[in-house]
């Protein structure tokens, strides 16, 4: 009997991941601010409160440090904890924790000590939150080594990649984007709502996808990037230029022979990415093609990324400072004008 | 074998004040076999998001689509399936 | 000490002008934002922290301040910042994200910044207790007087940087206080699920400073402690601790829908509206006359609305100035 048609949001997906999970394995269980009755302020907790109860879904004081340092030390001692950071904007006040400890504690143990946590974190702006509350700090998470890192684009690999981080028994940091949850109080991408299985299912952690396929240059992108470089490349095709469109997914470990297949094809690169520009994901991507092989490219490889600026509050100084389709267009005929 | 042609109903008390809701997400497409009780779509009203199940087992006719106003007692959808 | 009737007014006063502009400030945000709710619409977007029945906590404590003393504050900082006297026209326009406002529209509602008047705020909790011992460092190396008020919730006594804080100011004997604004939630969960002791002001022992309660969400309450703790700080006698009883009458941030609050909560917090309470009380005790009040309501109208035209009739800064002040 084939599986019925039908969509979710991004934050049910996660959910529904996280209690088939908890439903298999017992030692999973869920701690951070507001995801108990709240079911959590992005909605990715929501019905596991009522299912589970307060034992396996934990409301935490707002002590980061501690529940995140909780975390490795459960971890460590057998346990599953799903965690999560509220805002990725705060990890500042618990990342000793994450990148000195749970990130490096199976190293420091020669492998005899795993810490299987998944922390999950929502990143991005677009609605005027602020420079503490709109951050993506895909770079800060994905450079410091021992954790891996994956940012779903939409419902499908969202459920996929949560069960996969939570049978991981490495460190998982998840960063989901606001703007990609179905809130109903901030403005969704639509086309991150889509068809999710109802059964269990993993997507692998460490596989980049190419969601449309072009021949004339390719675009790199993660989260709400890949929606906006998706609208790019219909943009392109009216002008003749086809894009091939990646999803990297995964940031560690990072899919480089995708991304660079598709370079050997096109011979252009644009990296689409809405965390700071300098010495992040976009250095990164343009890094491992050229190193590889620098003659595969026939322009100087664009990037398409926030500048090196706190996030202002105005409306019109933060849109003007996103990533979206009118400059990954403009950043691909560039790319392609020689 | 007939079939009854049933309403997807937004309840006329579902929310308190006299403002419209929007149709947040459709989880269904139109056309889609759906089951009764199957979770179809999400409003929201007042900062609050309502699901809206389905009423009956059958085919998916969308009425209204996502990001459409709503008001109390407007038919969003039908299920034609059959007969209660 | 308790306050003097000018001392009342003034406090009564700046509870008018910051209720009034909350209240403004609602109707403005949902602008743009019905039927839809979509929090990124709209002459104010993003997050909006209204601080409705929490006004006695600032008014209470800020009556002892003076321009050069130092307050820190969270993302629910209009009424701390109405009373510390920050500029109501460039913090409007602030909020509007204008080229007008306090940091020509980069900071917005939680990032209120005015050096004039020594008063900032941030969104991440915890975060303002460091910088406001770090000013009474400063004033204590430099010989300068001014003391330092953080003012954070009862959630943030959880955070590490809590702690961290009130021992460093006491080990150091520094003239900073620090106010606890217990509105008893953070967010959906309520402090008695997430605080191992009933009462903050305990925790003061800990660090070897005086804590005091304060029940009841009354500024002249509020008052007597604060200047017991602002005047031992400019004595040199260290620092303290304030725990008031507080209460927030709004969401936790607009777009809340507050399903976590017990029935009849909201409902029961509305008829103790420590605004209408005190304005009972000074027309009782006659520190305030019927005629003055209506005088005080029309000078608050006045005052917010201004601002509020102020802030609509400014221009917006040019989007590519986004780029200015990354560094001095």
């Amino acid at each position: 009997m084939p599986t019925k048609d039908r969509k979710l949001t991004v934050a049910r997906a996660m959910a529904e991941a996280i209690s088939q999970e908890m439903r298999l394995d017992e030692r999973v269980f869920v701690m951070g601010e507001d995801v108990g009755p709240l079911g959590g302020v992005f909605g990715n907790t929501r019905g596991l409160f009522e299912e589970f109860g307060a034992e396996r879904v934990r409301d935490t004081p707002i002590s980061e440090t501690a529940f995140m340092g909780a975390a490795v030390g459960a971890a460590a001692d057998g346990m599953r904890p799903i965690v999560e950071l509220m805002f990725v904007d705060f990890f500042g006040v618990c990342f000793d924790a994450i990148y000195n400890l749970m990130a490096k504690n199976t190293y420091f143990s020669g492998g005899n000590v795993n810490v299987p946590a998944v922390i999950m974190t929502s990143t991005g702006g677009g609605y005027s939150d602020g420079g503490q509350h709109s951050q993506c700090l895909y770079g800060t998470f994905a450079h410091l080594p021992g954790m891996k890192v994956v940012v779903p684009s939409n419902a499908f690999d969202a459920k996929g990649m949560m069960t996969a981080a939570i049978r991981d028994d490495s460190p998982v940091i998840y960063m989901f984007h606001k703007g990609l949850q179905g809130m109903g109080w901030l403005g969704t991408e639509a086309g991150a709502t889509v068809n999710v299985p109802e059964e269990e299912y993993t997507v692998n952690i460490g596989k980049a996808a190419t969601v449309s396929e072009g021949e004339d240059v390719t675009i790199v992108s993660l989260g709400m990037g890949v929606h906006h470089s998706l609208r790019a490349a219909a943009l392109l095709y009216e002008q003749g230029v086809s894009a091939d469109v990646i999803d990297l997914r995964t940031l560690v470990p990072l899919d480089r022979d995708h991304i660079f297949n598709s370079v050997k094809k096109t011979g252009r690169l644009v990296v689409v990415d809405e965390d700071y520009q300098s010495y992040g994901v976009s250095g990164e991507i343009i890094a491992s093609v050229v190193e590889r092989d620098i003659s595969i490219l026939r322009a100087p490889p664009q990037r398409v990324a926030y500048p090196d600026i706190p996030i202002p509050f105005a409306h019109h100084m933060e849109q003007w400072a996103l990533p979206n389709a009118e400059k990954i267009v403009r950043a691909c005929l560039r790319a392609t004008s020689n | 074998m007939s079939s009854a042609v049933h309403q997807v109903t937004i309840p006329i008390d579902l929310w308190e004040e006299e403002v419209e809701a929007v149709i947040t997400t459709w989880f269904v497409s139109d056309a889609a076999e759906v089951d009764k009780g199957d979770l179809l779509a999400e409003i929201m009203a007042e900062k609050i998001q309502f699901e809206i199940v389905a009423p009956a087992t059958g085919t998916l006719v969308i009425v209204k689509h996502q990001d459409q106003l709503i008001d109390k007692g407007d038919v969003i959808a039908t299920i034609t399936g059959a007969p209660d | 000490m308790n306050p003097t009737p000018e001392q009342k007014q003034w406090m009564y006063r700046h509870m008018l002008v910051s209720r009034l502009f909350e209240e403004t400030i609602e109707k403005i945000y949902l602008e743009g934002k019905t039927p839809v709710f979509n929090m990124a619409n709209g002459p104010i977007p993003g997050e909006m922290h209204l601080s409705n029945g929490q006004e006695p906590c600032a008014v209470g404590v800020c009556a002892h301040l003076n321009k050069e003393d130092v307050v820190t504050a969270t993302h629910r900082p209009h009424h701390q910042a109405i009373a510390k006297g920050v500029d109501l026209k460039r913090m409007a326009a602030e909020i509007f994200g204008k080229e007008t406002g306090l940091s020509g529209g980069r900071g917005g509602h939680m990032h209120l910044f005015d050096a004039d008047v020594n008063f900032s705020c941030s969104g991440i909790v915890g975060q303002g207790l460091g910088p406001a011992v770090g000013a009474a460092l400063s004033r204590k190396m430099q010989n300068k007087a001014g003391v330092a008020v953080s003012f954070f919730g009862e959630g943030a006594a959880n955070q590490g940087a809590f702690h961290e804080s009130l021992n460093l100011a006491a080990v150091w004997k520094l003239p900073v206080i620090f106010v606890i604004e217990d509105n008893a939630w953070g967010i959906s969960v309520a402090k008695e699920t997430a605080t191992a002791v009933d009462r903050n002001a305990v925790r003061a022992a800990a660090y070897d400073m005086p804590g005091v309660y304060v029940p009841g969400n009354d500024p002249d309450a509020i008052f007597v402690a604060a200047g017991e703790a602002i005047s031992r700080a400019r004595a040199g006698e260290g620092p303290s601790l304030l725990d008031i009883e507080t209460y927030r009458l709004a969401g936790h941030f607009m777009g809340d829908a507050e399903a976590y609050r017990p029935e009849g909560e909201k409902e029961d917090l509305l008829r103790k509206d420590p605004i209408l309470v005190y304005e009972k009380a000074l027309l009782a005790s006659g520190d305030l006359s019927e005629s003055d009040n209506s005088d005080l309501k029309e000078h608050a109208k006045r005052e917010v609305d201004e601002a509020i035209q102020f802030a609509r009739e400014s221009q917006f800064a040019s989007p590519a100035s986004a780029l200015d002040h990354v560094f001095a």
